[in-house]
């Protein structure tokens, strides 16, 4: 039962990752000025960001969707959500109505203040899915069980 | 068959199980380093992906080269200080754009200063980035006060008009309010009624805004030191304050 929720959670997280990813992937520029947005990181520092996001949050995602690896996916997965709740809350307590950029878009954004709580609420539970997967270490349907099958009989190491 | 002795058999045994257990040993160790390798191979296939497609984005993005004439030589903008002097600085801006009125109010009094002193040759580019009504009268109004009035007054005009900005988000203010600027700054309201109130100059924005789009330039305000995109800070207040102390 336990394994069959580590599934849903690996769809559903990964899932996100991959069309965050997908959608910022065809627009560097907009990701960077996304980033720029939040006035957290010096000019260059902003651009690498910006272009390093969409193609890590795609590998991320398929990690997770396929199973691979999926403890160390499920890591990074969380990192970055920890990483971005950060980002999202120290922009609402600086007063500042930029769009998150989590799909696209980015900059300013008058609506703002109001979607900054929704969208900690949806990282932070996007963060425990990553979390409860790290906890697990094994699901349903996962790459990992073709990859790592055992020879041998089992011992207590993972 | 010889009849082994007793200790003989349980050594035997004990042999045997030895022997197995070294088997399941070295298996274990074959499939761990086998498990590893995998661990490894994926790691690096992820990382080299993620890799070529940062490199694919860097590449990709263009914002950085910019083609554009530099400062005193376009056919769009306004240039103030002297052609000799050891800078050239150019920004491309929209009068709407809230982040070129923020550039604007923290850049405007010190490059004046700095264009006085001969450090620094300033040209404004305006045009019409954001598509909208109050970005093409403004530009538009720019236009007519610099073929009309000359230069002072179009300068006065620009940082009136940044000064006083009106807010993205709300309604624009139309043609009486950027001739009661014209006229604040300077110029004579009969000449420039005809052009601010009839859009004169629509096609000088039009062609503006296609030379900014043809330089390269896809974001206001863009900022162009000797000819380099120049976009160092956090914040727009930051890029001002390092771009004058670059200059001074």
């Amino acid at each position: 039962m336990r394994q069959w929720l580590g599934l849903v959670a690996r769809l559903v997280t990964g899932g996100v990752w991959i069309y965050a990813g997908a959608v910022k992937l065809p627009d560097p520029y907009a990701s960077v000025q996304a980033v720029r947005a939040y006035e957290l990181l010096p000019a260059s520092a902003a651009e690498a960001v910006g272009y390093l996001l969409p193609p890590l949050e795609i590998v991320v995602g398929l990690a997770l969707v396929l199973g691979l690896l999926t403890r160390g996916a499920a890591a990074v997965s969380a990192v970055l959500f920890v990483v971005f709740i950060i980002g999202i809350a120290s922009v609402w307590a600086r007063g500042m109505e930029i769009d998150c950029g989590c799909f696209g878009g980015g900059g300013y954004d008058p609506d703002a203040q109001s979607s900054y709580p929704w969208e900690i609420a949806r990282d932070a539970a996007l963060l425990l899915a990553s979390l409860y997967l790290v906890w697990l270490r094994r699901s349903r349907l996962a790459l990992d069980d073709l990859l790592f099958r055992r020879t041998t009989s089992p011992t207590h190491e993972g | 068959m010889p009849n082994p002795p007793k200790p003989t058999k349980s050594q035997k045994a004990q042999a045997r199980a030895e022997r197995a257990a070294e088997l399941i040993r070295q298996q274990q160790a074959a499939e761990r380093r086998r498990n590893l390798l995998v661990v490894a191979g994926v790691v690096v296939a992820m990382v080299l992906i993620v890799g070529v497609l940062f490199f694919v984005n860097a590449s990709r993005d263009s914002a950085d080269d910019i083609d554009a004439a530099p400062a005193g030589q376009s056919d769009f903008g306004l240039t103030i200080g002297d052609s000799g002097a050891p800078h050239d600085v150019v920004i491309y801006e929209d009068f709407l754009c809230p982040f070129c009125g923020q550039l604007e109010r923290e850049s405007s009094d010190q490059l004046d200063k700095l264009a006085k002193e001969g450090k620094v040759q300033v040209e404004y580019r305006p045009f019409n980035l954001l598509q909208t009504d109050y970005s093409v009268a403004a530009a538009n109004a720019f236009a007519v006060l610099l073929d009309k009035e000359g230069p002072e007054v179009a300068k006065k005009f620009h940082d009136l008009i940044y000064a006083d900005q009106p807010s993205e988000s709300g309604e624009q203010p139309g043609a009486d309010w950027l001739l009661e600027k014209a006229v604040d700054a300077g110029a004579d309201e009969a000449a420039v009624k005809p052009g601010i109130e009839g859009l004169t100059e629509k096609d000088w924005v039009e062609d503006a805004t296609k030379a900014a789009a043809d330089a390269g330039v896809s974001s206001t305000p863009t900022i162009l030191l000797d000819g380099k995109a120049y976009q160092d800070g956090r914040t727009i207040e930051e890029i001002a304050d390092n771009l004058v102390a670059e200059l001074e």
